[in-house]
Order: C-alpha cells, then sequence, then structure tokens
C-alpha cells in the first residue's frame, strides 16, 4: 500500500517535472538555435529573454480550432497524438534518480523502456495514414522504413552497457558505472555511444533524419493535418521523445545520477540531459537533410555493423573477464 | 559504402561553423527600441509638399509633370491660375493634389521631374493607418507633412527634384563629385 | 491554361500536386508529379499564377515610365531587367551612354547578381535542410551577408532593392568616394564569407550527398532545350553574355567565366559560388578604374510623352543572375512601345524539368528545382 502511494505520488512529481521541461525545451531549442544563427530567438513575452514564450504557445495551441478534415480515419486520427506523447511519458517512469528511486525499479526496467520508446512508431503511422493525405501518407511510408530500421542499431548500441553490467535493471546499469562511465570505456564505449546518438537522431527525427517531417519537401507530412491542442502534443511528444531517449542515454552511457555529492543526483542527472541535448541541437541545427535512401543506407551499411560488432566484442570481453561478477 | 560512413562523419565543418556563431554577437536590431540610422536620401518615407522658405508659398505650380511620369499613375493634379506669386516664378498653383500611396512604389520619378522641388519623399513613415483611406494622402495631409516634418535641418530630405537632377546632369564633368549627406 | 488532371494513371501510380503553395517551389510553381514509391515517373510544371501582363502593360506606359516597372519582373535581380530594356532603348534610339554611368550601372548589377545567388543559397539551404534544421541556419547566414549589400544599396540610393537605377541613358545616382570605398568593401567581404558558407553547404557531406549526381542535365539536352546562365555552364557550355555581346563595361573588364563538366546540382552550385567571387573581382576592378564624368547624357527628363523612339525593332540581352534575359523592342515612332516581348531565363530553364525529373527521389526534384534558381516572376511576367 505505501509503495503504491510512493509510486503515484513519485510518478506525479516526475510526470510534473518533465512536463514542465519538455515546456521549456522548446524555449531553450529556440534561443540556441537563434544564436547558432546570430539572432536573439524569443524576447519579448517575459521580457527581456522571453521565457514566458512556451506558455504563450500553450495558450494558443490550446485556443486554436481543432479542424478535423471530413473523410479521415476518425479513431486513428484522435489516437494518433496519444500514441505518440504517452508512451515518451512513460519513458520517464524508468529512469532512475538515485539509487533505488525509480518510479518503476523492475529487474527488465531498461527492456521495457526500449520497448515503450518503440510505440511512437504506431503513433506516427496512424497520423499519417489516417490524415487522408498524399504527403502524410508518403511520410508514414518513409517514417516505417526509417524508424523500423533505426531500432536495430538503437537496440545494440544500448545492449553495449547492459552486457557490461550484467542486468537489465537500469539502478544496476548506473551503480556499475561507478568507477568508469560507459561512455569512457575504450573504444568499444565511444563506438556505441556514438551509434547511439546517430539512432537516438533517427528515433526522434532531427536533422539530419528530419525527412520525414521534411518542412520543405511534405511539409511536416504526418501532422499536416492536424491543428490546435492536437498539434501541440504531436509537438510536445517529439521534445518528450528526445527529452525521455537523452534520459535513457545519460543512465546508460554517462553515467546517471552519478556524480560528485556537491549536488544531487537528480540534478547531475538533469545536467546530463540537457547537456544530451544541447548537442542534438548543435548538430540539427548544423545539417542539412538525407535523402530516405541515404539514411537507409547508412544504417544498413555502417550503424548495424558497427554496433553488432560492438556488441560482439563487449560480449567477449564481459565473458573472458566473468571471474568479477 | 565509404561514401555513406563520411556522409555523416565527415561533416564537421558544418559544426565548426556554427559553433563559432554562437559564440559572436546577434546582428538583431532590435527595432522599435533600436532604431538604424537611416539614411539622407532615404526614400521609403511618406511624401510632403514643399514650402518657399522665404514666402512661405506652396511650391507647386501644378505643372502635372508627376502625375505624366508616375508610372503607377497614382498622383492627380489640377492647375488653377491664380495671382502673382510673391516670388514672381508665375501664377499657377495646384487646385487638387492627391496621392495614392498605397500604390505607390517609390520609384522617386516624381521628384525627379519635379521643377520647383515641391514633392518630396520624407525621412518618416507614415504612421500604418487602420483604414485604406488613410493611405490616400490629399493635399492638406501633404502640406502638412510639409510643414511638420520638414522643420528640422537634419529631417529635410535630401533628394529633392534639382538635387538628383543635379547628379544626372549631362555637363556634369567633375568626378565623383561628393554630395551632401551621403554613407553614415 | 489545360487542366492539369492530378489522377492516378495506373495501379501503383501516385499522383502527387505539388501545388503552388509550397515552400519549396520557389514561388507559385505547380509540379505535378506521378510517383513510383519515392521515384518520379512523369513531372508536369504548371505556370502562371505569377502573370501580372508586363508587357501588356508596356504598350500604355512610356518609354521613361518603364524602368521601374521592369525591375518588378525578375524581382530578385532587378537592375538586370531594367538593363536589359534600357540597353535596347538606347541602342534602338542611338542614345549613347557616357563611360562613367555605364561602369557604374555595372557596378550595381554585379553587386545586385550577389545578392540573388546569396538568396539562392539560402533559400536552397531551406529547401534541402528545412525550417527546423540546418538549412535555416545556412539561409540566415547568406541574407546577414545580403544586408550588407542591401544597406549599401540604400546609402546609394535610399532604397535597398528595388532601386531604380537604371534611366535610358545612362544611371541615375552617382558614387561618391566613400560609396566607392564601401563597395570596395562588400567585395572584400564577399571573399571572406564565401568560405563560411561553403563550410555550411559545400564542404558538408550531407550536401554533396543530396546534390551530387542528382538532376544531371547533359550537355546535349541543355543546349537542345535551350536552358541558359548558370545552369548551362555547369553542363560545359562556356556561353555567358558578358563575354558573348558585351555591354556596358563588360568589354574592358577581365573576368573568368566558370564553368563544370558534370551538369548535376553540385555543379550548379559550383558555378554560382564561383560567379560570386568574380563578381567581387568585377565590383573591385570597376572602382579601381572608375572614369570620371557624368553618369546621364540626356537632357533631364521631362514629360516622358515628348520621348519619342523612331520605328524599329532590337533586341538587347544581359546576364541577368538567373541566365540571359532579352528583351525585344518593336517601336512604332510614338512615346509608347508597340510591342516588348521579354525573354526570360528562368521560363527556359524550368522547361528542362520534365526531361529530367523521371528517375529522381522526390528529395532529389526538390533539389534540382532549387538548384536550377527559377524566380517565377521571370516565368510568368
Amino acid at each position: 500500500m505505501i509503495a503504491w502511494l510512493t509510486a503515484a505520488l513519485l510518478s506525479v512529481v516526475v510526470l510534473g517535472v518533465a512536463m514542465t521541461f519538455v515546456a521549456y525545451l522548446t524555449w531553450i531549442e529556440r534561443k540556441v538555435a537563434a544564436r547558432f544563427q546570430n539572432r536573439i530567438g524569443p524576447y519579448f513575452v517575459g521580457y527581456p529573454h522571453g521565457w514566458l514564450q512556451p506558455l504563450a504557445d500553450v495558450a494558443k495551441l490550446m485556443i486554436k480550432e481543432d479542424i478535423t478534415p471530413r473523410r479521415v480515419d476518425r479513431v486513428l486520427f484522435d489516437l494518433a497524438p496519444v500514441l505518440v506523447v504517452v508512451p515518451a511519458l512513460i519513458g520517464f517512469a524508468f529512469v532512475p534518480f538515485a539509487k533505488g528511486l525509480a518510479v518503476v525499479d523492475h529487474p527488465y526496467s531498461f527492456l521495457f523502456f526500449v520497448a515503450f520508446a518503440s510505440l511512437t512508431l504506431l503513433g506516427v503511422f496512424a497520423a499519417g495514414w489516417s490524415s487522408n493525405n498524399k504527403y502524410a501518407l508518403i511520410s508514414a511510408l518513409r517514417m516505417v522504413a526509417l524508424l523500423v530500421s533505426y531500432e536495430i542499431p538503437l537496440l545494440l548500441a544500448l545492449l553495449v552497457p547492459a552486457v557490461f553490467a550484467g542486468s537489465f535493471r537500469l539502478v544496476d546499469i548506473v551503480e556499475a558505472q561507478r568507477g568508469l562511465w560507459f561512455a569512457g570505456y575504450p573504444v568499444v564505449g565511444q563506438i556505441a555511444f556514438l551509434v547511439f546518438f546517430v539512432a537516438m537522431l533517427a528515433e526522434s527525427n532531427k536533422s539530419p533524419f528530419d525527412l520525414i517531417e521534411a518542412e520543405s519537401e511534405l511539409i511536416s507530412a504526418y501532422n499536416v493535418e492536424y491543428s490546435g491542442m492536437k498539434f501541440a502534443l504531436f509537438y510536445a511528444g517529439e521534445y518528450a521523445h528526445t527529452f525521455a531517449i537523452s534520459g535513457l542515454a545519460a543512465t546508460v552511457f554517462l553515467g546517471g545520477y552519478l556524480g560528485p555529492s556537491f549536488l544531487p543526483g537528480a540534478v547531475w542527472l538533469l545536467l546530463k540531459m540537457l547537456a544530451l541535448f544541447g548537442l542534438v541541437l548543435w548538430v540539427r541545427w548544423s545539417f542539412l537533410r538525407l535523402r530516405i535512401d541515404q539514411a537507409l543506407q547508412l544504417n544498413w551499411k555502417v550503424l548495424f555493423p558497427l554496433s553488432l560488432a560492438t556488441l560482439v566484442v563487449a560480449g567477449y570481453w564481459v565473458a573472458t573477464h566473468a571471474g568479477a561478477r | 559504402m565509404r561514401g555513406v560512413a563520411t556522409t555523416l562523419f565527415g561533416s564537421f565543418r558544418a559544426m565548426g561553423a556554427t559553433l563559432r556563431n554562437f559564440f559572436r554577437p546577434a546582428t538583431t536590431v532590435q527595432y522599435p527600441k533600436v532604431v538604424r540610422p537611416i539614411p539622407k536620401q532615404w526614400r521609403g518615407g511618406t511624401f510632403a509638399l514643399t514650402f518657399d522658405p522665404k514666402t512661405e508659398e506652396e511650391n507647386c505650380i501644378g505643372c502635372r509633370l508627376c502625375e505624366y511620369i508616375c508610372p503607377s499613375q497614382i498622383i492627380k493634379v489640377t492647375l488653377r491660375k491664380g495671382d502673382k506669386r510673391r516670388s514672381g516664378q508665375g501664377a499657377t498653383y495646384c487646385d487638387v493634389f492627391t496621392l495614392d500611396f498605397e500604390a505607390c512604389m517609390q520609384c522617386e520619378l516624381c521628384v525627379q521631374v519635379c521643377p520647383t522641388d515641391a514633392i518630396v519623399m520624407t525621412r518618416f513613415l507614415a504612421p500604418c493607418p487602420y483604414e485604406r483611406d488613410g493611405l490616400y494622402l490629399s493635399k492638406e495631409r501633404l502640406m502638412d507633412n510639409g510643414r511638420r516634418l520638414l522643420r528640422e535641418p537634419e529631417q529635410e530630405s535630401f533628394a529633392t527634384g534639382n538635387r538628383l537632377r543635379e547628379w544626372t546632369d549631362a555637363e556634369r564633368g567633375k568626378p565623383a563629385a561628393k554630395p551632401e549627406g551621403d554613407a553614415t | 491554361m489545360p487542366e492539369i488532371e492530378v489522377v492516378e494513371r495506373e495501379f501503383g501510380e501516385l499522383a502527387l500536386n505539388m501545388g503552388p503553395q509550397h515552400p519549396s517551389t520557389h514561388g507559385v510553381l505547380r509540379l505535378t508529379l506521378h510517383l513510383r514509391g519515392e521515384t518520379v515517373v512523369r513531372a508536369i510544371p504548371g505556370i502562371g499564377y505569377l502573370h501580372r501582363g508586363v508587357e501588356k502593360l508596356s504598350e500604355s506606359l512610356a518609354y521613361d515610365q518603364l524602368a521601374p516597372v521592369f525591375e518588378r519582373d525578375d524581382y530578385l535581380g532587378p537592375t538586370a531587367n531594367s538593363l536589359a530594356y534600357c540597353l535596347a532603348c538606347e541602342r534602338l534610339a542611338g542614345i549613347s551612354v557616357p563611360p562613367r554611368g555605364a561602369w557604374v550601372r555595372t557596378l550595381v548589377a554585379e553587386l545586385q547578381r550577389i545578392s540573388s545567388h546569396l538568396v539562392w543559397l539560402g533559400t536552397l539551404g531551406l529547401d534541402l535542410g528545412g525550417a527546423l534544421g540546418g538549412g535555416t541556419t545556412l539561409y540566415m547566414y547568406c541574407f546577414r551577408e545580403r544586408e550588407r549589400i542591401l544597406d549599401f544599396m540604400e546609402t546609394l540610393t535610399g532604397t535597398r532593392f528595388h532601386t531604380n537605377f537604371n534611366l535610358i541613358g545612362g544611371a541615375r545616382y552617382d558614387l561618391s568616394p566613400e560609396a566607392a570605398k564601401a563597395a570596395v568593401a562588400l567585395a572584400d567581404r564577399a571573399d571572406a564569407m564565401l568560405s563560411e558558407l561553403h563550410a555550411m553547404a559545400g564542404d558538408s557531406a550531407v550536401f554533396r550527398g543530396r546534390t551530387e549526381k542528382v538532376g544531371v542535365i547533359p550537355r546535349e539536352l541543355a543546349l537542345q532545350v535551350g536552358v541558359t546562365g548558370p545552369v548551362l555552364r555547369a553542363s560545359g557550355v562556356r556561353f555567358d553574355v558578358r563575354r558573348a555581346a558585351p555591354y556596358d563595361a563588360y568589354p574592358e573588364l577581365e573576368f573568368d567565366v566558370p564553368t563544370r563538366e558534370t551538369g548535376d546540382a553540385l555543379a550548379r552550385y559550383e558555378v554560382r559560388m564561383d560567379e560570386i567571387a568574380q563578381s567581387a573581382r568585377i565590383v573591385r576592378r570597376i572602382v579601381d578604374r572608375l572614369p570620371p564624368g557624368p553618369v546621364f547624357s540626356r537632357k533631364p527628363i521631362k514629360n516622358p510623352k515628348a520621348t519619342r523612339i523612331a520605328a524599329g525593332e532590337i533586341h538587347a540581352a544581359v546576364e541577368s543572375p538567373r541566365g540571359e534575359l532579352g528583351v525585344y523592342l518593336v517601336a512604332d515612332g510614338t512615346a509608347f512601345p508597340y510591342r516588348l516581348k521579354i525573354n526570360a531565363p528562368s521560363f527556359r530553364n524550368l522547361q528542362i524539368v520534365p526531361h529530367v525529373a523521371p528517375g529522381l527521389l522526390l528529395a532529389d526534384v526538390i533539389a534540382t528545382l532549387g538548384s536550377l534558381d527559377p524566380v517565377l516572376g521571370d516565368v510568368d511576367r
């Protein structure tokens, strides 16, 4: 009973913090992107730095008319934004903030996280399919090819730290990094982290992989027929997905809540997530977009063999040094 | 395969350029708190009919040259024969002078042909009106602009008919003569 | 305009209307694509959405009034249009332009060429990279550089862009020593900025992957269809109106005409970037050797209806940033042209799309269209 209440309270706190962060991630992104382009970004709402801009955006999207085209598949059309946002938010439940402190602390929490993160694929496909729009259809087809393909190096790269730690429990994986972060492991750790980073960019549809919502070709196709709060859910879902996966990356590769004790572990985790998000922004605002066949070639010809090789090497190393476990 | 591998990993020069620009100051001019310096011969402001500083009479003699040259045909002028001017320069005035600023393309040809420097483009943007009639400049409005906006010497428009014609004077042989008030 | 039906012709084909409202069609161009998967099988451009009747309008306006009107034709390279028109009138009427006027006109034309190519590169970045990605960064850098050119035009003429600079008989504004120094500073800046733009675009492997071997126009096809400008020069034909039929200051200026052999989008990009460097070189040369004298050779313009050109016909062409822009003028002795036909480069460059598009992926069509640099004002007039 007490455990159930603790979990409920913790989940409310985590959800609240996560949603606030997701809203302010849009502000961070706009400011950082503006600085990359010698601009200022939003500065008026909440003068002088525009820090109230996310509130203004949310308010605007809430009062917008929710236009639904006539011949869409109503069930899928209404379900799609939910399917995009909810799995990303569920991911926050598995990330540990301190030793033994996570909303869900399960022996297989790592696998659950990855499984839920792949559900957003269904949401995007439902949006593209149900929109009764040829552009949305093209985007949905591209998306299926891309996201399904990039799941594989994502998972294989994530398995490397799990193999090193010997467990699928996220708290165990963090505790195993007390000596050295997994991203710091010579060669194997770096390659795994790099492969994971590229796959993470693809999964969150960030440049150079934003070809499914290519604003200049398909006019952000899979959500082109959405307006108002549903579009806000897609928009927030994209940021929530990125933030959640960077949360997973910080936990699995960068040591999670570990850090010098002058700051609590949760703050270290947040700092690492923000640093990863900043790296995603830097890459996003520097690169043009890859074509679908180039992205798929990159996946199958480069990332997949690399991640497979890394996993094999990691497994061999663990198997030959099994005495310490 | 090699080409695909270098596609993503060989583009770090772009990231370097972005990072360099991250630390440069922003080039945004935060209008209206900061106003860019307006060059002396700026052609974006509203129109004005000028007055002779000595005799306080309007300069327009109703010759209709601006009406004939305007490519958008937005100026309408009618001639009125009146009493002799105090300056001695003829006895014609303009009765009706209307300029539809809505269709003006700011080509400055009307200023170029005016023989008496009557019509000029000021350095003040007209405040944005809420109705279309606000852009239809009547003679009273134009003369009011001329009285109000051209009072101070530095508000005076550089481009008057005579100065523009001096620039395109075919007899002008001096190499690159410096017109008054140039790039700041 | 015959109705283009956006209907699938057979099973397995998708008919997509990249309609007049699209972020990447460089204006209101309607591109009807028939796709099989992501591969284009058929592409039909539909134009006319920006037709303003400039040629008909010119039959009711006097000669002196028309120069600012034509600047709005190809609205991204304004002085080229009015320059073509003024050249046609001058040659037909036998009006000679003083050397300083010709040189100052060339200076402004070359600066506008740099500005137009910067717009092209920025919008190509937007097409390839998107509004929420690296393309916008390239776009912002290009426009930041372009602001300097526009500020220079503002101090020289009073307006930033459609400056109404050319008159029949010369130029309208003269170049003071400060303006000359500012022009040289712009030319130096052009060289400096090219390295940054190359880092964002040409050296970036993603850009090269999107433009290399994309939209290849073979030399024979280019000559058959009649493309002009950087598109033609990227396919291996060294043709530039500034060399073939020189006008204004070009007979006395040394500059290279960049050419490439491959004919793909990357070649067109490289040709245009080289052209920016060459334009900077020309600007410096002009400022060094600007001859003294007046800039205008006729009496001051009074009533435009007094200017009459004797009956005759003439064709005059200039090298606009998009290619060969020609004006064919038929005069009949009155104060109004009898017929004025504008030979638009973007119109001819756009004809290549149905020949080149089949076989390309959808993303490649965008890259090809961007590399052709069509301006719909030029296409539709």
